[in-house]
């Protein structure tokens, strides 16, 4: 019986540990201080994320209400990161490996958080447009 | 033959006899006598057909008792591959371009990556599922002959066709979550803690499941090659990046090659996962394995389900790798 009681200590650590290290953890911190935000080229909102292994950044302020693209590049991106989804505008594309991508996002989706990811899941990024 | 003769017993109401666990299961009103004392006697109506009746052994008890090696070593293994997702494996693919050397890196990152814990996770759960159900190593490899003939001939139809084959948001959403769902089913099963699952098993994914695990015994050679061949549908953004690719070659040499080989990078950690599982199946520490892995599965069904719920928008994402 100590036995059991020792190795659930020790994996309820352990699956703490774990939380804590791959939680999307979104909205922690309020201030959003050292977030990129995004740039305004005539009139237009452009939002750069680049898809490998993850997306970078992960988060991104940008003005609500402004017509935007949302560039996604990807550089020999195989990975599950090639798979967009999102699913506000349901969007979904496949990527090609190497390229650009030019996501439109009319000023009337351009609202509130936008939450992207790989079609499994695994990884996300978020425009936070206010 | 034994059920019946059980079933004339008066005082058994239910008898249900395994070959494969050389158990019988009887239901009845037995009221207050012990255990060994209903087994001779049961014994001796089964004794002209050569059989003899023993209590098993409380196994219950002692293989709770597991848990307390299979938690800790399950946590261990879980938070490993956490942080190989962390530790940017995906930075070793530099070239835009797929060479078959390319492709079979590919499989080999993708085997252990985010797709393990689809991919790896249904070929751990239905492996070690099948070994405990007595499956041998021919239910096995006729999976990964399906996986690999399947990426051959999908892979050859997509470069010819020039279509890719990869499922749409939605179907994409809802395979996972089926994905997720019998690895649920199988992994608590696995654990064989709750006797409910059990009867789940029967009823849920009769097709799948059922088939898959008893290959060997009821002769189905079909069933464990078309979950191989299956896989090629899996969301799992490596196999989906590679069907692209081979889509651009416009031929069905190119095309299936590219998949095939991609298919054989994945070969090495797959081909661990279930012939590991069916090797340790007979070794004396196996409890401690099933749990271990009924765990893992589990853990990986919740996060897949968790990730197709997020894919769908309906929850955020709980991680991010």
């Amino acid at each position: 019986m100590k036995s059991v009681l020792v190795s659930v200590a020790i994996s309820g650590i352990l699956i703490g540990n774990a939380f804590w290290f791959v939680s999307a953890r979104p909205n922690t911190d309020d201030t959003n201080v050292g977030v990129p935000t995004a740039v305004i080229i005539d009139g237009k909102q452009v939002i750069d994320i680049s898809a490998k292994g993850g997306y970078s950044p992960r988060r991104v302020l940008a003005k609500a209400g402004v017509p935007t693209i949302l560039r996604v590049s990807t550089r020999g991106t195989f990975d599950c990161s090639a798979s967009l989804v999102i699913p506000k505008l349901s969007y979904q594309k496949f990527l090609q490996p190497s390229g650009t991508e030019d996501i439109i996002i009319a000023p009337e989706q351009a609202q509130g958080t936008l939450q992207g990811l790989c079609s499994m899941g695994m990884y996300n990024f978020q425009i936070i447009f206010q | 033959m034994t059920e019946s003769e059980l079933m004339n017993v008066p005082y058994i109401t239910r008898a249900k006899s395994s070959l494969n666990t050389h158990s019988v299961e009887v239901t009845g009103d037995f009221g207050d006598r012990p255990e060994p004392e209903i087994a001779e006697e049961l014994s001796g109506v089964l004794k002209r057909h050569g059989y003899t009746l023993s209590v098993e052994k409380n196994a219950h008890i002692v293989e709770l008792a597991d848990f307390a090696y299979a938690l800790p070593v399950s946590v261990v293994i879980i938070l490993g591959f956490l942080l190989l997702q962390k530790a940017g494996l995906t930075s070793f693919i530099t070239s835009s371009d797929v060479s078959y050397g390319a492709a079979f890196v590919i499989g080999l990152i993708a085997s252990v990556s985010s797709c393990l814990a689809i991919v790896g996770g249904l070929v751990l759960s239905l492996s070690a599922s099948s070994a405990k159900e007595g499956g041998t190593w021919r239910t096995q490899s006729l999976f990964h002959v399906g996986r690999i003939g399947g990426f051959f001939i999908l892979g050859g139809l997509v470069g010819l066709l020039g279509n890719s084959l990869h499922l749409g948001l939605t179907a994409n959403v809802v395979l996972g979550g089926i994905v997720a769902l019998v690895m649920l089913i199988l992994g608590i099963n696995l654990l064989d803690v709750f006797h409910f699952t059990k009867r789940l098993q029967f009823t849920l994914p009769v097709g799948l499941s059922r088939h898959v695990m008893n290959g060997s015994k009821h002769d189905h050679y079909l069933a464990p090659a078309l979950v191989g061949i299956g896989t090629f549908f899996l969301p799992c953004g490596f196999t989906q990046s590679m069907q692209l690719y081979a889509l651009s070659t416009g031929s069905f040499i190119q095309g299936a090659l590219t998949m095939t080989v991609f298919a054989l990078g994945t070969f090495p950690v797959l081909a661990l996962l279930s012939f590991g599982s069916l090797n340790i199946a007979h070794k004396p520490w196996k409890g401690i394995f099933f749990k271990t892995a009924g765990i893992i599965v589990v853990a990986l069904a919740l996060l897949n389900f968790s990730n197709a719920l997020a894919t769908a928008g309906i929850i955020n994402p709980l991680f991010n790798f």
